[in-house]
């Protein structure tokens, strides 16, 4: 078997022209220092951390637990975001409810976000839509334990407001004969 | 003898044999709903349709009686259409539970909508709403919606514990299961109805919402709630065991199991355990060392001792295998004959309830009485008593029951082994009696492993010895009894009882392997990792 290849031997320093790279360099890095210096207001970065960046919905941050119209937790607790966590940080423990319409529901639920990998394979598998990656994510803490997220901080943490609602809701569904 | 070919394969069946029958026999693959090996026929879940030759229209299997020459198929696309539609039947009412339902990952109409289904409901009316929730007796709650139908529950009462609580009431779309005249499903027996239940309708109050089905490993072993010996198998994960259900075996318990052999997971769970061998002295309870090195060291004791001296106490709870090693160093070694049978309240009486429950709530009476008469000891329980009182027994050795709850005479016999001066308790359960007894002088308790974590054999009632792997390890600390019999002989534990027929040649895996036949079984579980 024959390869073919060829044997590229670079120029000696001395004999390479390099001033005109130089220059094009120059002319970049000046031309943007002085777009920024007349036109701040379009400046791409910012001033961290005193300015922060708002990251879209749609970033896959840390986890949210959503509620239903009532307030309470969606989540059913039927273990699907657990299974098919590939870092195994969610620990899920369920309970009977004490209404016959909601049946079972979680009474504790962790995440340890310190082998959270943020892949939502938790997102994808959730049936009612009850956990979902949110735009947060400087989240820093003191010690390890504080990485570990309850079912408060997952559902109604401040920075939530109350609370996101589900869009799956149980009375709608059961309306509409499903 | 009759020939037929099913599915291309000739068979030899009895004469009488259903079709369905001889293809569970056979292990070919048919759906089915109502019909269930251990009851009557019903015929009402119209799945186990198949097609035989010379006949224009589907049969149903388990209403067909297999004759001579048969050829019957049940893989053709006709028979494939069937079942689609017969199963989108059986969908019109079923709700989205899957979530939340205790069935899922083991549950016959997700098996059959996997392979069959996965269409669009051709339904355009809503679906009938039930009752959910419904609290049908002590041990079973019940949820209408997910009801086929199937009628299994109502034959099981019916035919097997002949209670009678069940049945489908009103017609239509609006039938369901329920109880007579606000009569509760209140059985010795009623968990099977969860067992045989193909969907979720019925879940067990013990079991609802602990675990997903997919979690669970499951092992067989023998159940040692009774005498009997129910076949079982256990389901259980890194958590511990979480359920106990039948498993077939003609000559002992058929399909069945009795509610109280449910039961016989919980004193192996660690929370009922104990973990550390524990001493009392100078009047405090202290944890010592390792439960091996206790035992030796117990062991210099019993050597020293007068053979009179020295006292052993068995319950009917342990395997023929540790009844033989710990009889041979107590009746060869340490040279005693001072050994005592120690007898739950009820195992003298041979009750029996027509099925299956016994009175002897221990698994291995016979076993342990074989034991006796081959190395013969001949001693009662007043001679304890009597050498006890006169101070002759010094060291005694009680190996304990693990079904604690059975031994309902704990207390007074505690208080009558504490008036050794030197009481070795070997346990699994947490004893508490002995620890609220007033008059201890010296005892250490050491941890023994349960009928879980051990393998062995028990005889049963009617003198059959039926052997069981170890499942699982839960309290690692623990010793078994063979381990026990070596330690108190003085050696170290080196040899494993291994019995002639060489059954559990397969235990010398390393710890960290993990078996075939396990792996196959949960293999989801073993992908996870």
């Amino acid at each position: 078997m024959s390869v073919n290849y060829k044997t590229v031997v670079q120029k000696p320093a001395d004999k390479q022209w390099y001033l005109l790279g130089i220059a094009t360099g120059l002319a970049i890095t000046m031309k943007h220092l002085l777009k920024n210096l007349f036109n701040k207001k379009d400046m791409i970065t910012l001033n961290y951390p005193e300015q922060k960046y708002d990251y879209s919905n749609r970033f896959k941050g840390n986890h949210i637990l959503t509620v239903k119209k009532d307030g309470a937790i969606r989540c059913t607790a039927c273990m699907l975001c657990a299974t098919n966590c590939p870092a195994d940080c969610i620990t899920i423990t369920a309970s009977e409810h004490p209404s016959a319409e909601v049946e079972k529901y979680p009474i504790s639920y962790e995440i340890d976000m310190l082998r959270c990998v943020f892949c939502g394979y938790c997102e994808e598998a959730c049936p009612v839509d009850a956990i979902r990656l949110g735009p947060e994510w400087q989240t820093p803490g003191l010690n390890g334990a504080e990485f570990n997220y309850d079912i408060k901080h997952l559902a109604y943490r401040a920075s939530l407001k109350g609370g996101v609602q589900s869009v799956v809701d149980d009375k709608e569904r059961s309306k509409s004969g499903i | 003898m009759l020939k037929c070919t099913i599915n291309g394969v000739e068979l030899e069946v009895k004469e009488g044999t259903s079709i369905i029958q001889a293809m569970f026999d056979n292990h070919q693959k048919i759906a089915h709903y109502c019909w269930h090996p251990g009851l009557s026929i019903a015929g009402v879940c119209r799945l186990c349709m198949v097609e035989i030759e010379g006949n224009p229209r589907l049969q149903i299997a388990c209403n067909t009686v297999v004759t001579e020459g048969m050829n019957i198929n049940n893989t053709s696309s006709k028979v494939q259409e069937a079942v689609k539609w017969g199963l989108d039947f059986h969908l019109i009412n079923h709700p989205l539970d899957c979530p939340i339902c205790d069935q899922a990952g083991e549950c016959g109409l997700q098996d059959q909508y996997m392979e069959f289904g996965q269409y669009t409901s051709e339904m355009a009316e809503p679906k009938q709403k039930k009752r959910k929730v419904v609290d049908l007796g002590p041990t079973i709650v019940l949820d209408s919606e997910r009801c086929i139908l199937c009628s299994r529950c109502v034959r099981f009462t019916d035919e097997v514990s002949k209670t009678n609580e069940l049945g489908i009431f009103n017609r239509g779309d609006h039938a369901e299961i329920g109880t007579h005249d606000g009569k509760k499903l209140d059985n010795r027996y009623s968990l099977n109805t969860v067992d045989i239940c193909p969907v979720g309708a019925l879940t067990s109050k013990d079991f609802r919402f602990k675990q997903r089905a997919w979690y669970l490993k499951d092992s067989d072993t023998i159940c040692n709630g009774c005498s009997t010996g129910c076949n079982v198998k256990v389901y259980f994960n890194k958590e511990g065991l979480f359920r106990v259900k039948p498993r077939f075996n003609a000559e002992v318990n058929g399909h069945w199991m009795c509610d109280d052999g449910r039961n016989t997971y919980k004193f192996v769970n660690k929370e009922a355990r104990l973990e550390k061998s524990q001493e009392y002295k100078n009047g405090a309870w202290n944890v010592t060392g390792a439960a091996g090195a206790v035992t030796k060291s117990f062991s210099k004791l019993l050597a020293s001792a007068q053979p009179e001296e020295i006292g052993l106490v068995l319950t009917g709870q342990l395997t023929n295998e540790e009844y033989e090693s710990i009889l041979n160093t107590f009746t060869n070694t340490l040279k005693t004959k001072n050994i005592y049978h120690w007898k739950s309240p009820e195992t003298e009486k041979n009750n029996f309830d027509g099925l299956l429950i016994r009175a002897d709530k221990n698994p291995n009476t016979n076993g342990l009485l074989a034991a006796f008469k081959k190395h013969g000891i001949s001693s009662t329980w007043t001679d304890l008593e009597a050498k006890l009182n006169s101070k002759q027994i010094k060291n005694l050795v009680v190996i304990g029951p693990e079904n604690i709850a059975v031994y309902k005479d704990i207390e007074t016999q505690v208080n009558l082994f504490t008036k050794a001066s030197n009481l070795m308790y070997f346990t699994s359960a947490q004893v508490a009696a002995l620890k609220a007894s007033q008059n201890i002088q010296s005892v250490t308790l050491i941890p023994l492993k349960t009928f879980i974590e051990k393998s062995g054999s028990f005889t049963n009632h009617a003198g059959k010895v039926q052997a069981f792997k170890k499942v699982t390890t839960i309290v690692s600390d623990a010793l078994n009894v063979n381990e026990v019999a070596q330690l108190l002989a003085g050696q170290e534990i080196k040899l494993q009882f291994v019995p002639t027929e060489n059954l559990f040649i397969a235990e010398n895996l390393r710890p960290d392997q993990v078996r075939l036949e396990l792996r196959k079984k949960n293999e989801f579980f073993f992908n996870k990792g």
